[in-house]
């Protein structure tokens, strides 16, 4: 490989494919963003179910967790993307619609990889909450606390700061799966090297891009998973 | 080339059938969207700065001007290109793809605008460089210059492993006559599959004759040849035509024409020479 050719290939130059690149790290980070976010409010929806006394609710939880941990994320990008266009066109035709209806490629991802990730944050969060010492629970009980009370000022934030690790794990399942939501054409990150390797024929180069940009992105969130977890462990006791 | 997976291809049927059901209306056609993949250069590529090109943008302009009509671009990718298409996304899909008889079932053809025999590409180095009938034409039509051919392959191809691009006629030629003769590797793109024929990894790759051509001039296109029999015609389909809706004979009517009018003066014949270096234009007749 001829490095200054390719620093010229991946440049800001008019033979430069890196304005295009830097956009599609940014749509791979805003789509990341947006599908941890989904994942986030489908974990605390899931969590609280598993949580609750009701076995219908228990149910419910258990039935998504286990759906969506079990079948792969492309399936269910192909199924909201593609499936969902045809039976919205349909149901569409039905009233009297005779144009195409379908969800944008930045919608379906964020909602597949959200709601497949949710599946695991529901995990997490419940497992966090499970590894509140009981002490602290019954304390916050024996001086009167109410449930929402004891929500926001005991089991909310001891609860977050050991979920916290394993969210970290989550997003950084969330930026490798949203390569998947290439296949719908969004312009992240794989897309747009396909897009590169096929139209300059030269996929080493492009690939290998793509593979620094990912490492670029997982490396960076790390750090500030790490520096998040480092803060919120600030009051814990330190190993002699 | 055939459709992605059977459950898409399920969904696209159904969608043409719900397509059908509805009156249709002698339509009048002024803006039509075209879908293209904008990474099978040189069909359809991107220039650096984003914007779109190739054989396929240049010939849509010429086409859409002879018929008067305002066509806008839209990149998608190629699995799923299919079922976009039935579903309304647009209007046509001009992305190198072969009008085969399987892909008529779901969707209608203009006339081909190009057609390209298909071949192998081996290292110069390899005993497979001197493959039989190299450069020969071979019509699938034809049954018996077929099986010739084949019977005379059979023995050079003996256990080797040619990679192809899944889901494409040409690995439907595979699979239909070496089918156990020869290791098939599939593999999601052409580029892979010229990436693990320059490794060594496969023995040769089957792929049509318009894009190893641009292979043959990328860098270490120099280590490579063209060899066997150039095959056409039978499963491989009439040639590469633009992908219309069943249920949109106005517009097929449209492209037929401009497409006959752009191989009679030559257009296609230019536009084949500026972006492939061969001409692929389809005789006039056909």
């Amino acid at each position: 490989m001829d490095l200054g050719g390719y620093f010229t290939l991946i440049g800001f130059g008019p033979a430069g494919w890196g304005d295009q690149l830097l956009a599609a790290a940014l749509m791979t980070l805003a789509v990341s963003a947006s599908a941890f976010f989904a994942s986030l409010a489908f974990g605390l929806v899931g969590a609280a179910a598993k949580l609750a006394p009701s076995a219908l609710l228990r149910g419910l939880a258990e039935a998504y967790t286990t759906i969506f941990r079990g079948v792969p994320d492309l399936l269910v990008i192909y199924l909201f993307y593609f499936g969902g266009s045809q039976a919205l066109s349909a149901l569409g035709h039905l009233f009297g619609h005779a144009g195409f209806l379908g969800l944008n490629a930045f919608m379906v991802g964020t909602l597949a990889v959200g709601l497949v990730a949710g599946a695991y944050q529901t995990e997490v969060i419940r497992g966090a909450y499970f590894a509140i010492p009981p002490g602290e629970i019954e304390a916050a009980r024996a001086v009167g606390m109410g449930r929402l009370l004891m929500l926001r000022r005991i089991t909310g934030p001891r609860a977050l700061r050991f979920a916290l690790p394993g969210m970290g794990n989550v997003w950084q399942q969330v930026l490798k799966e949203s390569a998947l939501i290439s296949v719908t054409g969004l312009a992240e990150i794989l897309r747009e090297i396909h897009i590169g390797a096929g139209s300059t024929h030269l996929p080493f180069d492009f690939y290998v891009t793509g593979f620094f940009l990912y490492l670029a992105l997982t490396t960076l969130s790390g750090f500030l998973f790490r520096g998040a977890e480092a803060w919120t462990m600030r009051a814990e006791r330190r190993p002699a | 080339m055939s459709l992605p997976h059977p459950l898409l291809r399920a969904l696209a049927g159904a969608a043409a059938l719900a397509l059908l059901a509805t009156p249709a209306l002698a339509k009048e056609w002024t803006k039509v969207v075209i879908a293209t993949e904008g990474a099978y250069a040189p069909y359809n590529l991107h220039a650096p700065d984003g914007k779109l090109i190739g054989f396929e943008i240049d010939l849509a302009n010429d086409l859409c001007a002879r018929v008067k009509l305002t066509c806008e671009f839209v990149a998608q990718d190629w699995d799923g290109i299919i079922p976009g298409l039935n579903a309304g996304k647009y209007d046509a899909i001009m992305d190198g793809m072969s009008i085969t008889a399987k892909r008529l079932e779901v969707i209608n053809f203009s006339r081909a605008y190009t057609r390209s025999p298909t071949t192998f590409a081996v290292e110069k180095t390899s005993p497979l460089a001197h493959m039989p009938d190299t450069g020969k034409r071979v019509s699938l039509d034809d049954k018996a210059a077929t099986e010739a051919a084949i019977k005379e392959l059979t023995p050079a191809l003996k256990g080797k492993i040619i990679g192809v691009q899944i889901a494409t006629i040409q690995a439907d030629l595979l699979n239909t006559y070496f089918k156990g003769v020869v290791e098939i590797r599939t593999y999601k793109t052409t580029e892979e599959h010229d990436l693990d024929l320059a490794a060594g990894r496969v023995d040769a790759a089957l792929a049509s004759t318009s894009y190893f051509v641009s292979t043959l001039s990328k860098p270490g296109g120099d280590k490579l040849v063209l060899a066997g029999p150039l095959f056409t015609g039978g499963l491989l389909g009439q040639g590469t035509g633009v992908g219309l809706r069943k249920s949109d004979p106005e517009l097929k009517e449209l492209f037929d024409r401009a497409i006959s009018e752009a191989i009679a003066d030559g257009t296609i014949r230019t536009l084949s020479l500026k972006w492939f270096k061969t001409d692929i234009s389809p005789p006039p007749s056909s």
